[in-house]
């Protein structure tokens, strides 16, 4: 079980600050996220913890060791690239078993711990396959593979189900949560998607503009997020944000509700607005209405509740739901 | 296939072999031809067949002169090859993965290397103070210089395509630079060597001036320059010349025909997701 801590790193390409001071800690065996838009420096700060890229200032420790200077392979991590990154002339097996290989273990000790992974992944059958003969998730598995087999103490994923279609991303993220708890192992997580944040981390650390805007459990960002950006960013349909005249009638720079936190009704409400569109998702609707002092509010409401375009309906937030930034 | 097309390709396919075949067919009659015969150069059918009998002189001449020469080419134009796939590969692979100041400074260097032609005397010159004239290795080394302006820069495009992950995976999995270069990177270059060794082997074999120029002596003779036995200022066996020429030809040919073949891309097809 290792942690990892980083202590004011930053980063710079040049003029450009990329990350600007950022201290961190996961706790040894914990499934954490960087969550944040492009650019904000997620996949940045994981190759920082990997050592493929220097920090410009500041520390990383793994197990609590310094590890700011050290080289990638020396760090005891294994990281899943987006793009899997497979080696293309080398069959599964060689794949799999290319850094033990490297590290010139046994022939005989490289092919047992190759098969004792690809058991675990339900790689077996494909051994003797090169990457190309392979389907997205087995190569996602294939990659994962070659992770696993180097007992890391801390693994890095960067974004490695965004090549995935929408069923077999699904799929893979509860494989990944269970080899999370079958290893225990430390896991740092890159995605830009809230829904694998939120349905995998024990932690979510969101990013933006390269520092932290908030770190904590996903229930907690989602019930008590910090600042507008953390609101419109975790929860989807997203969180209905206000500033100006609104916000200063409820005392604060800006006001929010979620969706699934507004109540509908045709007789009376907080707001008056007409129903411009309506996407019916089968269990849930979500529902665009137009409010003269809001412009559009986005109401989450029962799947077969019988509204209309053009329709006439009333919206009240629920008591304690509210959120006020100041 | 259109009517148009058909005939288009058919005046295609006349002209490449007026082009292309005509004078192979006519060295290869002439080489069958008796010395008188061959004289007239005809493109007539040989009144005597005298293939074997030109193919045995041709060898024999000059105490076998032309299995030395083979061997001497073969010898500098395995060994350029070799080493200019070798360096072409690494050049082009740091060049294009690592950002420095000084790579704008060697990429200029391949292109001047292109463009600039080479001064013959001054490199006598450097050979003769290195030891090197006159020797196969000196040819050698000629040959690679000549030659690695072109193959840094085929490398060094395709190596561009190749994803820059890998070589990270390749990091994280604990290889040394050394060993990503030679367990991953050469590997993937596969259908760029094979168009390398092709264009160059062929290259090398079938020059004349540069080893007409740095490797004179009687030891040192290549293919090539072994057509000069067959000439004289007053007379030309041109039987033995074009038999001459036949032999020549042969070797390049097979290296087309057999690589040609091999040239396959998409070796990195599933490196990225597909």
């Amino acid at each position: 079980m290792t942690s990892v801590v980083l202590e004011s790193v930053r980063k710079s390409f040049g003029s450009l600050e990329i990350m600007k001071g950022v201290d961190l800690t996961v706790e040894p065996g914990e499934f954490c996220v960087f969550v944040g838009p492009s650019g904000c420096g997620k996949s940045t700060l994981l190759r920082i913890i990997s050592g493929l890229e220097t920090t410009t200032s500041g520390q990383v420790f793994i197990d609590g060791k310094d590890v700011t200077d050290a080289e990638p392979s020396e760090r005891g991590i294994a990281m899943v690239f987006q793009s899997y990154a497979l080696y293309p002339h080398l069959t599964v097996a060689e794949n799999i078993g290319f850094g033990l290989s490297l590290a010139k273990r046994p022939k005989a000790e490289i092919a047992e711990r190759v098969k004792q992974t690809a058991d675990v992944l339900q790689l077996s059958h494909l051994l003797d396959r090169k990457p190309k003969a392979l389907s997205g998730g087995q190569r996602q598995r294939v990659a994962i593979g070659r992770a696993i087999i180097r007992n890391p103490k801390v693994f890095l994923f960067d974004e490695p189900l965004s090549n995935l279609d929408a069923s077999l991303r699904s799929q893979m993220r509860i494989e990944l949560t269970e080899l999370h708890a079958k290893l225990g192992a430390t896991m740092i997580y890159v995605t830009h998607d809230q829904v694998e944040a939120m349905t995998m981390a024990d932690k979510i650390v969101v990013l933006n503009g390269g520092q932290i805007e908030q770190v904590g459990t996903p229930m907690t960002l989602y019930n008590n997020p910090a600042s507008p950006f953390v609101a419109g960013f975790i929860g989807s349909p997203k969180m209905n944000l206000f500033d100006g005249e609104i916000a200063a009638r409820e005392n604060c720079r800006t006001y929010g509700i979620r969706p699934e936190h507004i109540a509908l009704s045709s007789t009376e409400g907080k707001w008056q607005g007409k129903v411009r569109h309506i996407e019916r998702l089968g269990a849930d609707t979500v529902v665009y209405l137009d409010v003269p002092e809001l412009q559009t509010l986005v109401v989450r409401t029962d799947g077969d509740r019988p509204v209309k375009i053009g329709e006439t309906q009333f919206a009240s937030p629920l008591t304690g739901k509210e959120h006020r930034f100041s | 296939m259109s009517r148009r097309q058909l005939y288009t390709g058919i005046a295609a396919l006349a002209a490449c072999g007026v082009i292309f075949v005509l004078p192979f067919i006519f060295i290869f009659i002439t080489a069958a031809k008796t010395k008188q015969d061959a004289a007239t150069l005809r493109f007539s059918w040989p009144v005597e067949w005298q293939l074997w009998q030109n193919f045995v002189e041709v060898v024999q001449t000059r105490n076998y002169m032309l299995l030395l020469a083979y061997f001497n080419s073969t010898v500098i134009t395995v060994a350029a090859v070799t080493l200019l796939v070798l360096f072409g590969a690494m050049v082009g692979y740091v060049l294009q993965r690592r950002p420095s100041r000084w790579n704008t400074v060697i990429y200029g260097c391949v292109l001047a290397g292109l463009m600039i032609p080479p001064a013959i005397v001054p490199t006598i010159w450097v050979l003769q103070l290195l030891g090197l004239f006159k020797t196969l290795s000196g040819m050698v080394l000629i040959q690679v210089a000549y030659g690695l302006g072109f193959t840094v820069l085929l490398f060094r495009s395709f190596i561009a395509t190749i994803p820059r992950d890998l070589d990270e995976a390749a990091i994280i999995d604990g290889a040394k630079p050394f060993q990503i270069f030679f367990r991953v990177i050469l590997p993937l270059l596969k259908p760029v060597t094979v168009t390398v060794i092709v264009v160059q082997s062929i290259a090398i074999f079938n020059d004349f001036t540069n080893p007409l120029y740095y490797l004179p002596g009687r030891e040192n003779v290549t293919v090539q320059l072994t057509l000069y036995n067959f000439q004289g200022q007053f007379q030309t066996q041109f039987n033995l010349l074009f038999m001459n020429i036949l032999l020549v030809t042969i070797p390049p040919l097979i290296v087309f025909i057999f690589f040609n073949r091999q040239i396959v891309a998409g070796m990195t097809a599933g490196a990225v997701k597909g």
